[in-house]
């Protein structure tokens, strides 16, 4: 796949508007779905759509098509690494884009947050969960076994209020 | 023979680490790269901080899912081998789940029950990713025009619109000529 920094915009162009396999709402409540369920996003959207079509065959056969070329091509990179990772050049890259990629993190991370601001009582979910895993360090099971109560109470009250 | 068994130990103990990270991952890989930092840096001395580093920038830079990070440390445990059973791992009990949900939560009846769950895998989703962001951001970085850059990128996707390949390029050019 040629998912230059995310696939998915480059997955709703083919599956949407060049190979119509789905209409724009099809497609955007799969990928709500997709997003809720934990897992690597784009698998899980690959699933979706691979057994909307075909079943578990599809299933296997979308997250492979997804998977394999990456896959390689990043083993690959890997060899490379490991031949050329001593060059301060290739150091100095490595730093420079991984401090990008962690920003690109952080923003996913704040423009998701703007959902949440429509219900600010949520923030609260939102600080415990930083909270317990960047001060407390918490392992990741604790930290979804902690704040998931206090998130289902908010969002019940937030649907029936 | 013993090394043999070292492998396998070894292969087995990462296949059934990362599918527990499968299924707690709201919010996507980036939600556990802290854990997979603790697990293959600090618990398992699989690789250290830097390469870490470097792993998480090549997956970036590198055109396909963000799940790279995972199967470059696979590969650096265990070769090809390994690359595939980190793979498979990280995908294979979050990929059952959706596979058996999607018609659920499509499906039902009643959207106020279906709202719920949005909102409360939502949050948690944020909370983890901005905790994931703060975690890998204090373990990667390791000068201040690094940190600078962080924000900065943080700051040019508020108010631009920039592909994020031109944040990465730029990000790598200035590393190259030594700034960060």
């Amino acid at each position: 796949m040629s998912g230059f920094g995310g696939v998915l915009p480059w997955a709703r162009r083919t599956i949407v508007e060049q190979e119509k396999w789905l209409t724009a709402q099809e497609f955007s409540a799969m990928l709500g779905i997709c997003q809720i369920v934990p897992g690597p996003n784009i698998v899980n959207l690959a699933v979706c759509v691979g057994s909307r079509f075909a079943g578990v065959a599809g299933a296997f056969a979308a997250v492979l098509g997804l998977t394999l070329g990456p896959v390689a091509l990043v083993i690959v990179l890997g060899v490379l690494y490991d031949h050329y990772s001593y060059m301060p050049i290739v150091q100095g890259l490595l730093r420079g884009i991984s401090a990008v990629g962690v920003g690109l993190i952080a923003s996913t991370g704040f423009k998701m947050m703007r959902n949440e601001l429509k219900y600010p009582p949520m923030l609260a979910v939102i600080i415990l969960t930083v909270l317990a895993a960047s001060y407390f360090h918490l392992g990741l099971g604790w930290v979804v076994l902690l704040t998931s109560p206090l998130a289902f109470l908010l969002a019940w009250k937030r649907v029936k209020g | 023979m013993e090394e043999g068994k070292g492998v396998i130990s070894t292969l087995l103990s990462l296949f059934l680490k990362l599918s527990a990270f499968s299924v707690l991952a709201f919010g996507g890989i980036n939600a556990i790269l802290p854990a997979l930092y603790d697990l293959s840096v600090n618990q398992e001395h699989w690789i250290n901080s830097q390469t870490f580093g470097d792993y998480f920038a090549i997956a970036q830079a590198a055109p396909g899912p963000n799940l790279m990070t995972v199967t470059l440390i696979g590969w650096n445990v265990g070769g090809v081998l390994g690359a595939a059973v980190a793979t498979l791992a990280i995908a294979w009990p979050s990929s059952i789940m959706i596979y058996f949900l999607q018609r659920t939560i499509l499906n039902m009846r009643d959207k106020k029950k279906q709202q719920i769950i949005q909102y409360a895998a939502g949050a948690l989703a944020v909370g983890l990713v901005l905790a994931a962001a703060w975690g890998i951001a204090a373990q990667i970085n390791h000068s201040l025009a690094a940190h600078l850059l962080t924000i900065g990128t943080i700051a040019v996707t508020f108010f631009t619109r920039w592909h994020p390949l031109y944040l990465i390029i730029i990000g790598g050019a200035l590393g190259v000529l030594g700034f960060i």
